[in-house]
């Protein structure tokens, strides 16, 4: 059995679930910390961060969406305190790009297009960070290969630790990446989220290993 | 005089304790349950039970950053924030790095909370005893000395420890997994149910999956309340439902009257009696005021976590122990060691669609060791344990890639595919060179010399890896788990915050620093009962290890005292 292709498993135990893009940017010590700039979006960017949030997370018949759990100013606000300068400079350029394309194809601000041109838009954007990370993860890759076969071919001393944590591999911040894990998270843990898309027991009590499922069972927060 | 006289009759006591975590709670309160007047020393602040857990009952939108660290905060911790432990959720449990520097000689993860309880409020609360396989593995093989002890020396502690701490389990007389003392054992869920069923008829039960035996109580235990099933025991437990220095072990020590628990005392030195030949004390550096006090006892028990302890030993040196307090070995600050985890597989489980749980469980599944038993011959020695479990998510497989919508949150809000993963624990061997020795070139916040840290995993842990990683995959094959996918993701030492030796147990006061009752061969008085005790690792969670050799040196402790031996 040959299972040479490791894959990137965090912490399977503790349930989290965090994309690579965002395991790249919360954990790339290299990167220069952020600056907490009370300046860093316009006002105009914090009304788009949250109409953008509100097309990845729509209001539904099921559940509120991004916006009525006030998803917007905690994206902006995970922005500023949460990430390195590289990734909040390519977050404000990816929404000045949103905008430049919204008057380009549509003559107006995405603040003012109906909400079918904002997820043709979101959708062309979705579409290029898919191949921009495609493109990035297939270098890296075959990086990662180059790398290992010079690895074997070294003397036996000479060899890193095979039981060493690599250092993760510099990927670029990708705007639509971030804005999604990020609406996902404060959509999911708001009041909102938690209780009315997913279901919340504070203190459950008991555990019950094996439960029919009920229709309409939702997720537990 | 009649004042020096009178302030040293003041800081006088019968015992006193370096260290309020597991072994430092448990030593503060078999002490003072004998009846001796304790002096508990805590070098970080006090946490009350209860109402310190200030994050406990926070809702998680009650997080400003939902769990995830600030920049600022990621400065502050540049080691803390390297892995998961360190988050939102109780970051106020673990240290500022910048306070307490170390030297890096190769990376080195330390992971550490400067308070009253010490980890105990953090750990992961896996509780598994040793058997003879582990006890007798250093004199076959040839790693390392030679345990002093077997099991039939620590078993009785082992009972002893358990009956109090409350772990749940089952008891599963299987080879080399001792059985114990147990409350009744979480569930398992239907899918970990079917697992277990395929992996022991498959093995014909040579191989077998029990329930985690994990400090949570399933029933009321010893005045505490029972789990109630919301996986946040790393932010403290309001319902004192696992076992920790504040719900249980303190609260013991207060009761007897004997206990003075002095929070924000640093000890910096323990003083040595060159005409006693024993320590008479301790100096401490209070972490608040920075004052320096000297406090005094007839025994002194160590209990500072594993290189806590080791840096206090090397540092307390004297014209008679000029290397480190009783480091007549050479050995003291040498064969660190570590569990190396990180790598194992998991995949998804088909057929189990109209099932689901209720409550959050916050234990796995355990697999015990089967490498290099009885026939068993691997190309490497020693062996590795699994943890894992299956649980279902709201990820559904047919989801394209950076999905988004409303058809998209209201398919991820539904319960979507079973998962089901086992991540081993392998055991790491004592090699002399992985050391850790006292660095002057650097000062911490106190005003201390540091501790520099050299230490690697090996050839034998590399190779283990590979079974750790195939072993895993083949039983999910065999118990029917599809698109099952293997990972290594590497594992530096202290990772697994299972820090272990460095000043170890032995027959030989020679190769040795402490005896087989974990007192220092050179200073009778002095006991060290936290990990830096441990000739091998073992594969299996160690703290409940800690705890009965720290009861059993209590005991031996306080008979030895009352003879006047000590």
């Amino acid at each position: 059995m040959d299972r040479r292709e490791a894959v990137k498993s965090v912490a399977f135990l503790i349930g989290g679930a965090l994309s690579a893009t965002t395991i790249a940017t919360l954990f790339d010590s290299c990167n220069e910390p952020g600056k907490n700039s009370e300046n860093l979006f316009t006002s105009d960017q914090e009304k788009l961060i949250s109409e953008i949030a509100d097309i990845i997370i729509p209001t539904t018949a099921k559940s509120p969406g991004a916006k009525a759990a006030n998803v917007g100013p905690f994206i902006s606000m995970m922005i500023k305190e949460c990430y390195p300068e590289d990734a909040q400079k390519a977050f404000v350029k990816g929404l000045e790009n949103i905008e430049t394309r919204s008057k380009k194809d549509f003559g107006k601000s995405f603040l003012e297009i109906s909400v079918k041109e904002r997820e043709q838009l979101i959708t062309k954007v979705r579409d290029e960070t898919v191949a921009a990370q495609k493109v990035e993860s297939d270098a890296n890759e075959k990086a990662m290969k180059l790398e290992m076969d010079i690895e074997r071919n070294k003397p036996e001393k000479e060899r890193a630790n095979p039981t060493a944590v690599k250092d993760p591999q510099k990927t670029t911040p990708q705007f639509f990446a971030i804005a999604r894990d990020l609406t996902m998270l404060g959509y999911f843990t708001s009041e909102v989220g938690a209780t009315q898309a997913y279901e919340y027991v504070q203190i459950p009590g008991r555990y019950d290993g094996c439960v029919d499922l009920k229709p309409g069972q939702r997720v537990w927060a | 005089m009649n004042l020096n006289t009178k302030a040293t009759a003041q800081n006088t006591y019968d015992a006193i304790v370096v260290g309020s975590g597991i072994s430092g709670g448990w030593a503060a309160k078999e002490l003072t349950e004998k009846g001796l007047k304790v002096l508990l020393l805590e070098r970080g602040r006090n946490i009350e039970h209860i109402k310190d857990y200030t994050t406990a009952m926070k809702k998680p939108w009650e997080f400003e950053h939902r769990g995830r660290l600030t920049e600022a905060q990621k400065a502050s911790h540049p080691v803390q924030k390297r892995d998961y432990p360190y988050q939102e959720f109780n970051e106020s449990f673990w240290v500022n790095d910048l306070d307490c520097p170390y030297t890096e000689i190769k990376r080195f993860d330390w992971y550490r909370g400067f308070h009253v309880g010490g980890k105990s409020l953090m750990w992961g609360r896996q509780s598994y005893r040793l058997s003879d396989l582990n006890f007798e593995e250093n004199a076959k093989d040839g790693h390392g000395v030679d345990w002093p002890i077997r099991y039939k020396d620590i078993a009785p502690w082992y009972d002893y420890v358990e009956k109090f701490a409350g772990i749940s389990g089952s008891n599963e007389n299987y080879p080399h997994f001792p059985d114990g003392h147990f409350l009744p054992p979480m569930e398992m869920n239907c899918v970990e149910k079917s697992v277990k069923e395929r992996i022991e008829k498959k093995y014909n039960r040579g191989r077998i999956m029990t329930m985690g035996r994990t400090a949570n109580l399933t029933v009321e235990h010893g005045g505490r309340g029972s789990c109630q099933y919301r996986n946040l025991c790393s932010r403290g437990c309001p319902f004192g439902a696992y076992f920790s220095t504040q719900s249980s072990t303190l609260p013991a020590a207060v009761a007897t009257g004997n206990l003075t628990l002095r929070p924000f005392s640093l000890v910096n030195e323990i003083i040595y009696d060159k005409e006693t030949q024993k320590a008479k004390g301790v100096r401490i550096i209070d972490s608040e005021t920075n004052e320096h006090i000297e406090y005094f006892a007839k025994i002194v028990f160590v209990n500072g976590s594993t290189l806590g302890s080791t840096f206090l030993l090397l540092n307390s040196t004297s014209p008679e122990h000029p290397n480190g307090l009783g480091n007549g070995s050479g050995e003291l600050g040498h064969n660190l060691m570590d569990h190396h985890f990180r790598c194992g597989a998991s995949g998804q489980a088909e057929g189990f669609d109209d099932k689901y749980t209720y409550g959050k469980r916050a234990n796995g599944v355990y697999i015990p060791r089967y490498r290099n038993v009885g026939n068993d011959k691997r190309d490497y020695v020693r062996g590795f344990g699994y943890q894992g479990g299956a649980s279902r998510s709201g990820w559904h497989n047919d989801i394209a890639e950076l999905a988004f919508g409303g058809d998209f949150k209201d398919l991820i809000s539904t319960p979507g595919i079973w998962s089901m993963g086992l991540g081993g624990f392998g055991e790491s061997l004592p090699y002399h060179e992985n050391r850790v020795y006292i660095d002057k070139s650097k000062k911490d916040k106190w005003g201390q010399p540091v501790l520099a840290i050299d230490c690697e995993f090996k050839d034998n842990e590399a190779k283990m890896r590979i079974d750790m990683m195939n072993d895993a995959a083949e039983m999910l094959e065999d118990a029917g788990i599809k698109n099952v996918k293997t990972y290594d993701n590497g594992s530096m030492p202290g990772m697994a915050i299972h820090e272990m030796g460095t000043a170890r147990m032995g027959l030989d006061p020679k190769t040795s620093v402490l005896n087989k009752w974990n007192q220092m061969h050179e200073v009778k008085n002095v006991f060290v009962t936290d990990g830096s005790c441990m000739p091998s690792t073992a594969c299996q969670n160690p703290s409940l290890t800690y705890m009965a050799l720290t009861a059993r040196a209590c005991d031996f402790a306080v008979t030895e005292l009352k003879k006047g031996n000590i």
